[in-house]
């Protein structure tokens, strides 16, 4: 073992060990021993699968090193190695192949599929078999993967991997939140990415090229994600992007694909496009109320009709009709922005104006190659999607080079990718706040008779009285279509490695991650709209950041008889900065997009604001793992970290993170050996705890500061204020870990002669010392409050997967579920509100005893059937017939405020995902469908759309399905513009969620050679994404993604799930596509 | 690279140095990276500068600031609390724009939507209560730390300023809730218990008679905004008006008419406008200095909570129509044949005009109608003539026709903001937090209340006379805006106003002196909390909404029908649910509710 391999260690990413002070000691003595090397020799063969197809994408490596390479599409492969060594050849799902190379320099291979259990996967800081493992660790089906065409590799992740969840908005580029295990903290829970060994906290990750990637594993439990103590209570996601050199001469692979795509449902699928239709809504909910219908915008309530103006400034009208109505105007007096005139629609389709067909165009290229001594791989990506609503745009050019270079026992080399993304349009992520005035919020509820145009071509608004106070969409994203975000990056890692003998290995990483991003935006007037404004103004900023880790680690692997010992030992640092600027200016006198720069002189030099902000942070940590085999069959791992961390308080600032697992293969007991109903029984059992700080820096000490707006005062009354100042933040001298203890118990199992994997684990994780920000009475001011470790809260559920594997096709289900609770909040407090309110009220609470972010309202018990219904029911204010019924929950005989409770929580019971392959000759096809179940959704959009608050435009059934005398049994409550009741926040918003999806269905064929001569391989495809849905959600998308919402503490999205407050739908994307290598 | 295969030792150790050196070097790594960015912290305000700072920011919280506007409840004027609650005004606009704002004005205050509002001005009101007391703790700190850095006068009118503001702001909490709790700046339990309404009274008294013994008789810098030895004066003679002890108030309220720097503008235009050389002038005792265009981005400074009060789309301001005046109020504006209130000589008909008052109709009315209510063919200040049929509007069957006109500005004036949303409602109209009319008709009301009739009527009849000397005018400029009330080119109105000859009992006295202060004080947000220290409040309420006068405002407005009975409860507001949930200690909350709610 001693002579194996070190003639020479190729070397790659960050998953080999690294350099770690004490490990450096270690070595020294152990590097004494000296060792002889083995002679190099060029290897190279072909691996096809038990049916002789060729096999590509196997991983060739030599044995206890780090040479590596992988077979290209025909399966061949070339290696330089000893020529006494051994060569191993994995991929997942097939049975791992050793060979002893013997002298030979054509090694060809046959590779049988089995169960996963002996695949060899990337964990924590090292390469582990699946056999060896104890944790539950998942590993994605990186093919699955690469064939969904959202830009982050991040999104491609649903459906794939039991126990993890991703919400995203159809917006091209849109953030990810990615949930693994359920929610262990009121604060930020995304999980922890790890790229070629690099530790990066990014919910977008659009700077990755989801082609690069070669592996991706999920470590989701404690025991195995411990390691990276600090930050990895909400799980690791580890990505590998080592599609990196191989030993072969160049080889060359170009994937190229084109789409388009549609929005799964259109808000005209169920909004009334019919002015006049519209119109009858309107008057009954008048008549009900006993006032007088509206004639300014129909005339005739009997005899309704589409005006020939909605609205035309008084100095242009030259004619009125009876009702008032403009119906002649002088067309000459027209002028922007102080004589409009525009004309009535018999029927505008808002979503038709905003919403059409989206594109994305994706190229690939690739080279990779290399020799003994140096292989590298150099990557090109462009992507492009435009989404379905207009002027919106995401686009990003990507170059990635890795590179590893050998040198005896020395290795060294980089992985580094350059990113430039942009991002063109007004419809960024679902906005926290008020979402009303985003462009899907209620702006694009406008009334069917307003037209998207005036008559001298400018966009229309809803200027007249009763045409409520929305903005035109359309305008909206025409001005935002310059609306610039740019995200520049460069990310990736330098490392050395050396061997100092066949048994201990160091190496070192120095990762990077340097980034820039910028946004620019210009906000037009809005002389159109009832609430005319007649101001605009541009806003731009500009962030940098700098984050940097370098980790140090020595390996130590010994094998003696049948016990094997494996050391990791390391040291790693962190630090980040970053730097933020923000300015504006109104006024603009030239507003071409050439002119949009913050000067004085191009607008009103007194309106110009600049503002700069900044943040620091680092950590320091101190790790090492154990790992125990005996024979196989008795497996455990002991992990020990050490984290220092600058957002906590001095004293408090380390923390420690243990962790064990144990793992008993009973396969390998005599009982079980041999056993074709039972080829793996794995059993094991997992403990650790695992840490966030993941809080706002400087939250130690109380902060002051002020503002223009908040502390500024204009004391001598001649408008020039002086500078005032009060206390913004409270502090907490005692600041410390919050930390997530786990189990997990789980079965690794194979079945009837591996045709079937099983893998399930059952956990429960509770967080103690949870940093939050509880609320403290107003009467100690509105400085935020003090983070501080109160809290408790526990997630508790199982996750599985079950996966079969035949000649022509296979099958992978998996499931998840989990139980979240909040145990307490700080002793005495019972419940705190959710983070944000639409206009109806906030919809959600905290409760202890019940699920983060529940919502909370009244229970609607149907309408009230008559007065005495009314009479004989609790007093409620402004109870009629007709009208939404509450229940008298606390039985006091009065509707009030306690009568408040739980009403639905956004937590699905279960969440499932089905992958399916079929192949025929040259044919495959593959499907893989999503389902969550039990999830109540708030629909909040329903303020406008049912209870028509700001004269909205409403549902095409409300007046068909409301409450009559006659129609008791109705969807809706009773139609009254006086109704200022049954809106009041209550279960009737509260609807299931539940929906199953085919995410993705994608037929392939896979070209004859003889068709293709000048190629080694191509396969062309065709796929549609979300090409159904299953739901009985009667809103836009029930795949809603949690709105940006942050709190003094930080993100605190998770406060509020699965509000609708209206939300860029998924796509339906048709796409074609070539895989080539050449 | 031959060499490192030969000596791994040397590699190993070169390694071990890089490696440990980075280790030992990473001693102050995390405490370098813990400072916070771009903050201030306690040392760098315990100077004059941060003293002075802390105290321009407990003024800043006289109306919303940026971090405390979730809503309208925290408007310097108390528009929803003084005025829509009261028969003062509508909430306007449409139907379904600040919901909450439904339930205070038909009094279901209990009603969830209700309790945003009232959770926003319990936290300004302590919001600035905090920032007095901050300012009192690090005064302290500097005349420990660096004794004379702040000279004694100055030490001693930052201290007077600072427990004057917290009085005042303990006193908005006193006028909402009654039952509130006390902060003092060495209080540092939060989650106190509530005092009894006239405990708060006794500190209140406390509070200002400290101020008025500390602070100087002009103000400090000579800034019109700093509360002076007079303010406090005046606002002590107001706390104990409030709290009904009359001879107490009317010495402490004839030491600030007798001896004090105030006095009636000379005509009643002057006392709210956007005019910076008019503004702060005798008759304002406090108010809050708005700023517009002062380099604040969104206009924060320039009236927020305002910005909801304007004419709609059709007018120049574009939104949003909200603080309508009532009917009720419209009709109490006419006069008799004596050019004195016909609410008081016609009890049974003065309120009888459903219609839109508009420039058609002649009856004689008061002028102050005029710069209080814009109506149908008036000028409205000098943006022309107010029009419903053109969009001032912005629903009428819900709100009415009128709009509110006192906290708009004057276009000649040059106010208007230009930044926010929207700029058109945001101005620098300086909003009187205390005004001198009012403290004469507070003195009147103790002059009453002692059986000073004669001093009483003398005082309404001095208002009376202001009154008289101007109506809204035709033109554009300061010269022709307001005109005398019987100009000729008043073409919209008649006005008359008459002097009381006599004040014939105490209780005829009462009516008129109320009357006064509601044609006077009309939408600057009083009316409610002059109601219930009156201790008519039910009364006035419910006829209000089911029948005053000939008119019952449920049959204009009908939202009105739902109203809640004005009943004892409402002698408070309730404090907000929040707020007592959070003033648990040992699982008890300590604030309790007021009776009722």
């Amino acid at each position: 073992m001693a002579n194996r391999l070190l003639g020479e260690v190729a070397l790659s990413t960050s998953h080999a060990p690294r350099l770690r002070a004490v490990g450096v000691a270690l070595g020294l003595a152990l590097a004494l021993s000296g060792v002889a090397f083995g002679q190099q020799i060029r290897i190279s063969g072909t691996v096809t699968s038990s049916e002789r197809i060729p096999l590509g994408g196997v991983t060739v490596r030599v044995q206890g090193g780090d040479v590596r390479a992988l077979t290209d599409a025909a399966g061949r492969y070339t290696v330089s190695a000893p020529a006494n060594g051994i060569l191993a050849f994995s991929r997942i799902g097939h049975r791992a192949v050793q060979e002893n190379i013997a002298g030979r320099t054509r090694i060809d291979v046959t590779m049988t599929a089995v169960a996963f259990l002996e695949e060899v996967v990337v964990t924590a800081y090292t390469t582990e078999r699946r056999a060896d493992i104890t944790g539950a660790v998942a590993s994605v089906n990186v093919d699955a993967v690469a064939r969904p065409t959202t830009a982050s590799v991040l999104q491609r992740l649903t459906a794939n991997v039991p126990g993890v969840v991703v919400e995203a908005s159809g917006s091209p580029g849109s953030r990810s939140t990615v949930r693994v295990r359920g929610i262990s903290s009121f604060q930020n829970n995304d999980p922890l990415y790890i790229v070629d060994g690099v530790p990066v906290q990014d919910s977008y990750v659009n700077w990755l090229n989801p082609d690069d990637i070669e592996s991706i594993q999920v470590l989701k439990d404690a025991s195995a994600a411990s390691i990276y103590g600090s930050r990895a209570s909400n799980g690791v996601i580890i990505i590998e992007t080592t599609k990196k050199g191989s030993t072969a001469g160049p080889q060359t692979r170009l994937n190229v694909r084109t789409g388009w795509s549609n929005a799964v449902r259109g808000y005209d699928d169920f909004l009334i496009t019919n002015a006049l239709d519209y119109f009858q809504v309107v008057k009954q909910s008048n008549l009900n109320a006993g006032l007088p219908v509206p004639t300014g915008i129909y005339g005739d309530p009997n005899n309704p009709t589409i005006p020939a103006y909605i609205y035309a400034a008084p100095a242009a009208t030259t004619a009125t009709d009876q009702w008032g109505r403009p119906t002649g105007v002088d067309v000459s007096k027209y002028s922007y922005p102080n004589t409009l005139i525009m004309p009535g629609s018999a029927g505008t389709n808002w979503w038709k104006a905003l919403f059409g067909t989206g594109a994305v165009r994706d190229v690939n290229l690739g080279i990779t190659g290399g020799g003994a001594e140096t292989q590298y791989a150099v990557s090109f990506n462009y992507f492009d999607q435009k989404g379905t609503a207009k002027y919106n745009d995401f686009q990003r050019g990507n170059v990635r080079v890795n590179t590893a270079f050998n040198r005896g026992q020395l290795d060294f080399g980089e992985n580094v990718a350059l990113s430039l993304e942009q991002h063109v349009g007004g419809l960024p992520d679902d906005p926290g706040s008020y979402a009303e005035d985003g462009i899907l919020g209620k702006n694009i509820l406008m009334q069917p008779v307003i037209p998207i145009y005036d008559i001298n071509g400018n966009f229309a608004g809803g200027k007249a009285t009763s045409l409520g106070n929305q903005s035109n969409p359309l305008k909206e994203a025409y001005w935002a279509k310059n609306n610039l975000n740019k995200n520049n990056r460069i990310f990736g890692n330098v490392f050395g490695g050396f061997v100092v003998n066949p048994q201990l290995s160091l190496r070192t990483s120095l990762g990077f991650n340097v980034g820039q991003g910028s946004f620019s935006g210009y906000n037009p007037p809005f002389p159109e709209n009832a609430e005319a404004t007649f101001t605009n103004s541009i806003n731009e900023n500009s962030n940098q950041f700098t984050d940097w880790t370098w980790s140090n680690t020595a390996r130590y692997d010994r094998k003696l008889g049948q016990h094997g010992v494996s050391v990791l030992l390391g040291q790693e640092a962190n630090a980040s900065n970053s730097r933020f600027i923000s300015a504006g200016i109104s006024s603009l006198l030239n507003t071409d997009i050439n002119s949009r720069y913050i000067q004085d002189a191009l607008g009103d030099a007194a309106t110009k604001t600049v503002s700069s902000s900044g943040g620091r942070s680092a950590l320091l940590s101190l790790f090492g793992k154990a790992d125990y085999n005996y024979a196989d069959k008795y497996v455990a791992s002991v992990t020990l970290r050490r984290d220092g961390s600058s957002r906590l308080a001095p004293g408090h600032q380390w923390g420690t993170f243990p962790a064990f697992g144990l793992g008993w293969r009973l396969s390998k007991e005599p009982f079980l050996e041999g056993n074709h109903t039972f080829n793996d029984v794995m059993l094991r059992y997992g403990y650790g705890v695992t840490g966030n700080q993941l809080i706002p820096a400087g939250r130690i000490v109380a902060l002051f500061g002020g503002s223009r707006g908040d502390t500024y005062y204009d004391i001598g009354g001649q408008n020039s204020i002086a500078a005032g100042f009060r206390q913004t933040t409270l502090g907490n001298p005692d600041l410390k870990w919050e930390e997530d203890k786990s189990v997990n118990i789980g079965t690794d199992l194979a079945l009837f002669d591996n045709a079937v994997n099983i893998v399930f684990d059952a956990y429960k994780r509770v967080t103690n010392n949870l940093l939050f920000n509880p609320a403290i009475p107003a009467t100690a001011g509105i400085a935020a409050p003090p983070i501080v470790n109160v809290g408790k809260m526990s997630n508790a559920g199982f996750d599985f997967s079950i996966g079969h594997r035949a000649a022509n096709w296979n099958a992978s289900f998996n499931g998840s579920h989990y139980k979240n609770k909040i145990n307490s909040i700080n002793g005495s407090q019972e419940f705190f509100y959710g983070p944000i309110s639409t206009r109806i009220g906030n919809q959600v609470i905290n409760q202890v005893g019940s699920p983060i972010g529940a919502f909370y309202g009244y229970i609607a018990d149907g309408f009230f059937k008559d007065a005495a219904d009314v009479a004989s029911h609790a007093k409620q204010d402004g109870a009629a017939p007709g009208r939404i019924k509450f229940r008298d929950v606390d039985g006091d005989g009065q509707i009030t405020l306690d009568d408040r409770t739980i009403i639905g929580s956004p937590h699905p019971k279960f969440t499932a995902g089905l992958n399916v392959g079929l192949f025929r000759g040259n044919w495959d096809l593959h499907g893989t469908l999503f389902g969550t179940y039990g999830n109540k959704i708030f629909e909040n959009q329903m303020e406008w759309y049912v209870f028509r608050e700001f004269n909205t435009n409403v549902r095409k059934d409300l007046l068909a399905n409301s409450w009559t005398p006659e129609h008791q049994n109705a969807k809706y409550p009773r139609l009254d513009v006086s109704d200022k009741y049954s809106y009041a926040l209550s279960s009737f918003y509260v609807k299931d969620g539940s929906y199953t999806r085919l995410q993705n269905v994608q037929l392939g064929y896979n070209v004859p050679r003889s068709m293709s001569r000048w190629l080694s391989a191509a396969r062309v495809y065709l796929q549609v994404e979300n090409l159904f849905t299953i739901t009985g959600y009667d809103g836009l998308d029930p795949a809603l993604p949690p709105a940006n919402v942050f709190g003094s503490a930080g993100d605190v999205r998770d406060q509020y799930r699965g509000v609708d407050r209206g939300s860029y739908p998924s796509s339906r994307t048709f796409t074609i596509g070539l895989n080539t290598t050449f | 690279m031959k060499i490192t295969s030969r000596h791994p030792l040397a590699v190993g150790a070169a390694s071990l140095i890089v490696a440990t050196a980075a280790f030992l070097g990473c001693k102050d790594f995390l405490s370098d990276a813990s400072t916070p960015q771009g903050t201030l912290n306690q040392a760098t305000l315990e100077t004059k500068a941060g003293v002075e700072g802390t105290l321009i920011g407990a003024y800043r919280t006289l109306d919303c600031t940026s971090n405390l506007s979730a809503n309208w409840g925290c408007a310097a004027s108390n528009w929803v609390w003084g005025s829509v609650a009261s028969d003062d005004s509508y909430k306007g606009s449409d139907a379904t724009d600040q919901p909450p704002i439904n339930d205070i004005e038909t009094f279901h205050w209990a009603a969830p939507d209700a309790q945003d509002y009232l959770n926003v001005k319990w936290q300004i009101s302590y919001e600035g209560v905090v920032r007095a007391n901050s300012t009192l703790r690090l005064l302290a700190a500097v005349q420990k730390a660096s004794p004379g850095a702040i000279s004694a006068e100055d030490a001693k009118g930052i201290a007077g300023e600072a427990i004057f503001l917290r009085a005042h702001y303990h006193f908005e909490a006193y006028r909402m809730w009654g039952n509130i709790p006390y902060y003092r700046e060495d209080d540092n339990d939060f989650a106190k218990p509530n005092l009894t309404s006239d405990l708060v009274v006794t500190e209140l008294l406390k509070d200002l008679d400290s101020a008025i013994k500390l602070l100087p008789a002009t103000p400090r810098n000579a800034q019109k905004g700093r509360a002076t030895q007079w303010t406090a004066k005046a606002y002590k003679g107001r706390v104990q008006a409030y709290a009904g002890q009359w001879p107490a108030a009317v010495a402490t309220l004839q030491d600030v008419v007798n001896n004090g720097p105030y006095a009636l503008e000379p005509s009643f235009d002057r006392v709210w406008t956007g005019f910076k050389d008019k503004q702060d002038g005798p008759e304002t005792i406090w108010a809050y200095q708005a700023s517009s265009n002062d380099g604040e981005p969104d206009g924060n400074n320039a009236n927020y909570g305002e910005r909801l009060n304007f004419p709609y789309s059709g007018s120049h301001f574009g939104c949003c129509g909200f603080n309508q005046p009532t009917q009720n109020l419209v009709n109490f504006y006419r006069v008799d044949d004596n050019g004195l209130p016909l609410a008081l000589s016609d009890p049974t008909n003065w309120n009888a005009n459903n219609n839109n008052f508009t420039a058609d109709n002649k009856a004689a009315v008061d002028p102050r109608l005029d710069w209080t209510v814009g109506r149908d063919g008036v000028p409205y200040k000098d943006w022309g003539l107010y029009s419903t049929k053109d969009g001032w509007v912005r629903d009428v069957d819900n709100g009415g026709p009128y709009s509110p006109k006192k906290n708009a500005h004057e276009k000649a004036s040059g106010a208007e903001s230009n930044v926010g949303w929207q700029n058109t409602q945001l101005n620098s109209v300086h909003i009187h937090l205390f005004r001198f009319a009012d403290v004469l008709l507070l003195l009147a009301e103790g002059y009453a209340e002692t059986g000073n009739l004669e001093g009483a009527r003398k005082i309404v009849n001095q208002i009376r006379a202001r009154a008289a000397v101007s109506a809204q005018g035709p033109g554009t400029s300061t010269a022709d805006m307001a005109v005398p009330i019987n100009d000729p080119s008043i073409t919209w109105a008649t006005y008359k106003i008459g002097q009381y000859p006599a004040f014939s009992s105490q209780a005829y006295a009462r009516d008129a002196i109320r009357a006064e202060r509601r044609l006077e004080l009309a939408l600057e947000g009083q009316r409610l909390f002059d109601l219930r220290r009156w201790g008519i409040a039910d009364v006035t309420m419910n006829r209000y909404v089911n029948g005053v006068g000939g008119g019952a405002e449920k049959a204009r407005r009908l939202y009105l029908l739902t109203a809640e009975p004005f009943a004892s409860r409402h002698k408070w507001y309730p404090i907000p649910d929040l707020q007592i949930k959070l003033s648990q200690s040992n699982g008890q909350s300590n604030l309790k509710q007021n009776s009722g709610w």
